[in-house]
C-alpha cells in the first residue's frame, strides 16, 4: 500500500474513476 | 515599470473592463445578487471552480503537502464527491424556488424572519473575518510585486475588489471569475514543466522526493483519523457554504447545473493536482524550509523566470480575488438584504434599495482592512474564525439546508438550535479537543443531535413552509 506506485499514481486513477462515474450517472439521470 | 508590474497592470485592466461591461448588464436586484439566475454551464462552472480555489490552495495546501507528504493529497477526493452530493441530492429540491440569498431560503423553509437574521449574522461575521485572511495574502503579493508596504497593498486590493464588485454585482463576479480561472490555470500549467525540468522530469521527481523525505509516498506520515476528518471537513464545507449554494440559484436549470458542476470538478482537480506536483518539487529543491507556507513563494521566485514568476503570482492573486469577490456578495447581501431590508427597514423604496445593496458591499468590504489596520485582526478569536471558517459554515448550515429539504418534520426551533449549537461545539472542540480530529466532526454531530432532537419536541412546521420542497411526494 505504500510507495509512489500506489500512493502517487493511485490518486490520479481515483480522480479519473470519479469523473467517469459522474458522467455515467449524469447520462442515466437524464434518460430516466 | 518591471515586467512583473506590467503583468499585473494588464491583469487589473482586464478585470476592470469586465466590471464596466457588467454594469450595463445589471438591470435589477436579481441580476445584482444571482446574475439573473440564467448562467450557462461554462460561466456557472467556472465561477464555482474559481470561488472554490482560494489563496489557500496555492499557499496553504502546498504548505501542508510539503510537511505532510502526498497522502494528504487523497483528501482531495472528498471535493468531487461533495459537489456530486450537492447536485444529486440537494439541488433538485433546493432550486425549485429561487431566492436571492441563502438566509432568504432559511426564512421560507423555517417560516420566520428572526431565524433569517440569525443565519445572516453567522454568515456576516464568519465571512468578513475570512476575507481578512485572504486580504493579508494580497498585501504580501503587492509588497513583492510593487515594493509597497503590505498595509498599502491590503488597502489597494480592497479598493480594486470593491470597485468591480460594487459596480457590477454578481454579473461582474461571475465573468471576472471565468477570466481569473484562466489565469490560475495558466500559472499552474506553466510552472509544472519548468519545475520538472530542474528535477529530471516526473520519474526523477518521484525518486528524488522519496530520497529527500522517505515518508512522502506512505500513509504513515499523517494519522488516518486526521486525514478522514479533514476529508469530512472538505465534504461538508463543499455542500453547504453560502457562496456555493448561491451559485445553484444563479445557474439556469438542473441540466445546466449537472454540466457546470462537472466542469467545476474537472478544473478544481486539475489545478490541485498541478499544485501538488509543485509541492513535491519544493520538497526536492528546498528540503529545509522553516514552514511549508514558504514553499510556493520559493517556487515562484527561485524556479520560474521573472515574467513567469509574475504569472504565478498573478495566479495566486486571481485565486484570492475570485474567492473574496464571491464572499463580498454573500456578506453584502446578508447585511443589506437579510438584516437591513428584512429586519430594520422593510418598507425601503426600490430606488433606495439599490443604494442599500451597494452600500452593504462597501461596508463588509471595508471591515477586514479596518480590523487589520486597527490591530483587532491580530487577535486570537479572529485567527480562530479564519482557521475554522469552513468548519463553522458546515456546522451551521449543512443540517438546516440539507435536512430542511430532506426531512419535512424539521422545525424552526430545531434549525436555530442546530446553527447556534454547531458553531459553539466547533469552537469548543478547537479549545479542548484533540488536534488529531478536526473540529468539524464535533460541530456537525452536535448540530445534528440538536436539529433532530429539538425538531421532534417542537410544533411541526406549517404546510405552507414545506409544500414548495415536498409537493410532488404527497
Amino acid at each position: 500500500m505504500n510507495g509512489p506506485g500506489f500512493v502517487f499514481w493511485g490518486l490520479f486513477v481515483a480522480c479519473g474513476v470519479i469523473l467517469v462515474a459522474y458522467l455515467v450517472w449524469m447520462r442515466w439521470e437524464e434518460r430516466r | 515599470m518591471t515586467a512583473q508590474m506590467w503583468v499585473f497592470v494588464a491583469y487589473f485592466c482586464v478585470v476592470f473592463a469586465i466590471g464596466w461591461y457588467s454594469l450595463r448588464a445589471t438591470r435589477g436586484e436579481k441580476d445584482y445578487w444571482i446574475a439573473g439566475g440564467e448562467l450557462g454551464w461554462f460561466t456557472g462552472g467556472a465561477t464555482m471552480a474559481a470561488t472554490h480555489t482560494s489563496a489557500g490552495t496555492f499557499v496553504g495546501t502546498i504548505g501542508i503537502m510539503y510537511t505532510a507528504g502526498w497522502s494528504f493529497g487523497w483528501v482531495l477526493l472528498s471535493i468531487p464527491l461533495s459537489y456530486w452530493f450537492m447536485v444529486a441530492v440537494l439541488a433538485p429540491r433546493f432550486t425549485r424556488q429561487k431566492e436571492l440569498t441563502i438566509p432568504a431560503f432559511i426564512e421560507k423553509r423555517y417560516y420566520g424572519k428572526g431565524i433569517r437574521g440569525l443565519a445572516a449574522g453567522i454568515i456576516l461575521v464568519a465571512t468578513v473575518v475570512y476575507i481578512q485572511a485572504q486580504i493579508v495574502a494580497g498585501g504580501l503579493i503587492a509588497n513583492t510585486v510593487f515594493g509597497v508596504p503590505t498595509s498599502v497593498g491590503m488597502v489597494g486590493f480592497t479598493a480594486i475588489l470593491l470597485i468591480y464588485t460594487v459596480v457590477g454585482g454578481m454579473v461582474a463576479v461571475v465573468y471576472t471569475d471565468a477570466f481569473q480561472l484562466v489565469v490560475m490555470g495558466l500559472g499552474a500549467l506553466f510552472a509544472v514543466p519548468l519545475a520538472l525540468r530542474q528535477v529530471d522530469g516526473l520519474d526523477g521527481l518521484l525518486v528524488l522526493a522519496e530520497s529527500a523525505s522517505p515518508l512522502v509516498f506512505t500513509f504513515d506520515a499523517v494519522p488516518e483519523v486526521l486525514l478522514l476528518t479533514m476529508a469530512l471537513s472538505f465534504f461538508l464545507g463543499g455542500i453547504a457554504t453560502p457562496e456555493k449554494l448561491i451559485r445553484l440559484y444563479a445557474m439556469k436549470d438542473m441540466r445546466t447545473i449537472r454540466r457546470g458542476v462537472l466542469f467545476a470538478i474537472i478544473m478544481i482537480l486539475a489545478i490541485n493536482l498541478l499544485v501538488f506536483v509543485l509541492a513535491l518539487a519544493a520538497i526536492v529543491l528546498f528540503p529545509t524550509l522553516p514552514t511549508g507556507d514558504l514553499a510556493m513563494p520559493m517556487v515562484a521566485s527561485a524556479v520560474l523566470p521573472a515574467t513567469l514568476g509574475a504569472v504565478m503570482l498573478a495566479a495566486i492573486t486571481a485565486a484570492m480575488m475570485s474567492t473574496v469577490d464571491s464572499l463580498l456578495i454573500v456578506a453584502g447581501s446578508a447585511l443589506s438584504v437579510d438584516i437591513y431590508q428584512n429586519l430594520i427597514d422593510p418598507d425601503v423604496s426600490p430606488e433606495r434599495r439599490k443604494w442599500v445593496d451597494r452600500l452593504g458591499i462597501v461596508i463588509v468590504g471595508s471591515m477586514p482592512v479596518a480590523l487589520l489596520v486597527s490591530g483587532i485582526g491580530e487577535g486570537e478569536l479572529v485567527q480562530f474564525i479564519v482557521l475554522l471558517f469552513t468548519a463553522l459554515m458546515a456546522a451551521a448550515f449543512v443540517l438546516p439546508v440539507v435536512g430542511g429539504i430532506l426531512w419535512r418534520r424539521a422545525t424552526q426551533e430545531g434549525a436555530a438550535a442546530a446553527m447556534v449549537g454547531g458553531v459553539a461545539a466547533t469552537f469548543a472542540w478547537e479549545v479542548v479537543g484533540t488536534p488529531d480530529i478536526e473540529p468539524v466532526l464535533c460541530g456537525f454531530l452536535v448540530s445534528g443531535l440538536l436539529f433532530v432532537g429539538v425538531s421532534l419536541v417542537t410544533t411541526p412546521p406549517p404546510q405552507a413552509a414545506i409544500a414548495p420542497y415536498f409537493d410532488d411526494l404527497d
